[in-house]
């Protein structure tokens, strides 16, 4: 215990003197002026109920719900959707509907026609239903804080421990660990702890300020276990690559191609209609996944992520001890 | 204290770093590892010092094979001063051996600033940060690193590298004074002054292999020429005449009026590394 706490109070210090705290308290002041000032003033309310009109000249659909609006005429069904151009048009021809929109893209086209179907068909398989009680904002902060998160962890903690320790590697005292009386994997648990107790601390106030402080208690446990588990992987991955790669440039470049083809896909699969259907193999879209249901209230429940995760902690584990004795027994 | 048989490393397939060395170290010598750069000195010593794993043969300390003994208690034992001096630079000399010294026992460590104050290290930099620090002040910082800890086994890799001409008297007095308390010292080094100087026993190493292992003594005696250079006046004529050792037994042999000087052809370590090797120690 003494030389954890020895390792601890070192590298607490090199994290300071790297500015590595008032960098991570900068971040979480900046994604929070962004929260309140930015994402929620400028993102559109689409929370709205859409109209959906009904063009059916020969009066078929008689059990029609009487949300749906008529047009007289098929004109009247076009005019009707130009002035709202968020609304759903349904047009009768031979007895079978066809969805008519004014725009759109794929995601919403699909929402749309199934809402309009729904009300077409009342008491069919068509059966719409209210999901969760969040507030349109409420529902925006959840979303944009989980992203964010996911990236300071990702990306910033990532590097965080990079360069604390390529500052080691510079100096060489790496090496005087290797002859010095402690468990060598002191010497990476200590830094694993410092993260993971930092990354704890930044995802506990970046909930709790901008979820809110009722809404976040009930959250917070569940997106602190799927913090712990990013936040493991991503300091072992950042120990790894510090101990195998030979200087921070390469670390750099080796970071661009982890954040173009880890990170990416998963925000680009997760957050825009671009389809992946590789997507539900990579283990960084099942990790910001498990992040986000946390957000949301509805946690990982399966225990086949918990055990992936935790083997996958385990072998970094490994994989960066092997990689700190490989560095102490390097020439010169 | 060391004991060291058929010892064997290798880097890769095609990087052969040892090729079966042999030889034991006693209890309380200076012992000497000479070899030019790339010879097997440092992967030596990084497997002595539990460093490298992965060797051929049998490496023995304090009694134990150290493939069963690499633990904390093991590490206590030993004191290790790299060839370069690793510190943090951020931190100062006396927060860097505190924070060293806190992994061993309290009961075997020295005062810090009684040990820096024996390297004459100046007491205006002791708590400021060490990249202000000269070479000769890191390298001094390091050594009470090493010594800190009262060792038992002392390694030192290239001791005197970065020190002016009184830091390398001060460290040599230094690592004797260590020998007088009992600690045995293993130095790694291409000086052959500070091998002369300081050991009792050397061992030349060169391309992985041991090709002479003796005291300096020793190693000069047998591969002296035993010729004697006179020089001398005769006819108010400067002259110099080599001649055997065992042929001034019954005086200088051949006329002169005076003598000017007698010098042994004694060779230096290097001479005899060069002998043995066939090249140069650095």
């Amino acid at each position: 215990m003494r030389s954890l706490s020895s390792l601890f109070q070192k590298d607490c210090r090199m994290m300071t003197s790297g500015k590595f705290f008032l960098i991570a308290f900068a971040s979480l002041v900046l994604y929070t002026l962004f929260i309140h000032f930015g994402y929620l003033n400028f993102m559109e309310d689409h929370s709205d109920i859409y109209n959906v009109y009904l063009y059916d000249p020969a009066g078929t659909y008689t059990e029609a719900s009487p949300l749906i609006h008529s047009a007289a005429s098929s004109e009247e069904l076009d005019e009707a959707l130009a002035t709202d151009t968020g609304g759903v048009g349904i047009r009768i021809k031979d007895g079978k509907p066809n969805i008519v929109l004014y725009t759109g893209s794929e995601k919403t086209d699909r929402h749309r026609a199934d809402y309009a179907l729904s009300l077409l068909y009342p008491g069919s398989k068509y059966k719409p239903e209210t999901v969760g009680g969040y507030t349109v904002e409420m529902k925006q902060r959840r979303e944009i804080t989980c992203e964010l998160l996911f990236i300071e962890i990702a990306a910033v903690g990532f590097l965080g421990i990079a360069s604390v320790l390529f500052k080691e590697k510079q100096m060489g005292v790496i090496r005087i660990h290797a002859i010095m009386p402690l468990k060598k994997s002191l010497f990476l648990c200590s830094k694993v702890f410092l993260f993971l107790l930092t990354d704890f601390i930044f995802a506990a106030l970046m909930t709790l300020i901008n979820v809110g402080l009722t809404e976040a208690g009930g959250i917070l446990p569940a997106v602190l276990i799927q913090t712990g588990i990013l936040s493991l992987i991503m300091a072992l991955m950042g120990f790894c690559c510090t101990m195998l790669l030979k200087d921070f440039k390469q670390f750099s470049l080796a970071y661009l191609v982890i954040a173009l083809f880890l990170a990416t896909p998963v925000f680009l699969s997760a957050n825009t209609t671009i389809k992946m259907d590789w997507i539900y193999y990579h283990p960084f879209y099942h990790i910001y996944m498990g992040l986000k249901n946390a957000f949301f209230g509805t946690p990982v429940t399966n225990p086949l992520y918990y055990i992936g995760s935790a083997c996958a902690i385990i072998l970094l584990f490994g994989a960066a001890i092997a990689a700190f004795y490989k560095e102490t027994g390097k020439e010169g | 204290m060391i004991e060291v048989k058929n010892l064997t490393f290798s880097y890769g397939k095609d990087k052969q770093a040892l090729r079966g060395l042999n030889f034991t170290v006693e209890d309380g010598e200076i012992f000497g590892f000479l070899g030019p750069n790339g010879s097997g000195k440092s992967t030596t010593q990084k497997i002595l010092t539990g460093i490298l794993k992965g060797y051929g043969g049998m490496v023995s300390l304090f009694g134990k094979d150290i493939r069963n003994v690499h633990t904390r208690d093991f590490f206590q034992k030993i004191g290790v001063l790299f060839e370069f001096p690793y510190l943090y630079a951020n931190l100062s000399a006396l927060d860097n051996l505190h924070y060293f010294s806190s992994f061993y026992p309290k009961e075997q460590l020295r005062d810090a600033e009684e040990v820096l104050d024996e390297l004459e290290f100046k007491k205006d930099f002791l708590r400021k940060p060490v990249s202000s620090y000269s070479k000769g002040m890191r390298q001094r910082v390091s050594m009470a690193r090493a010594l800190i800890s009262s060792p038992k086994l002392l390694f030192l890799d290239e001791p005197t590298s970065g020190l002016d001409p009184t830091g390398a008297v001060l460290f040599r007095r230094m690592i004797e004074k260590e020998r007088q308390k009992g600690t045995t010292v293993f130095v790694t080094t291409h000086n052959m002054l500070d091998a002369d100087l300081l050991c009792d026993r050397v061992a030349f190493i060169e391309g992985g292999n041991i090709v002479a292992l003796d005291t300096p003594r020793n190693l000069k005696e047998q591969n002296s020429s035993r010729g004697i250079v006179v020089s001398y006046l005769y006819q108010g004529r400067r002259e110099e005449q080599t001649v055997e050792a065992k042929s001034l037994k019954s005086g200088i042999p051949f006329p002169y009026d005076k003598l000017i000087s007698i010098h042994s052809q004694e060779p230096t370590l290097e001479d005899i590394f060069i002998q043995y090797a066939g090249r140069r120690l650095s």
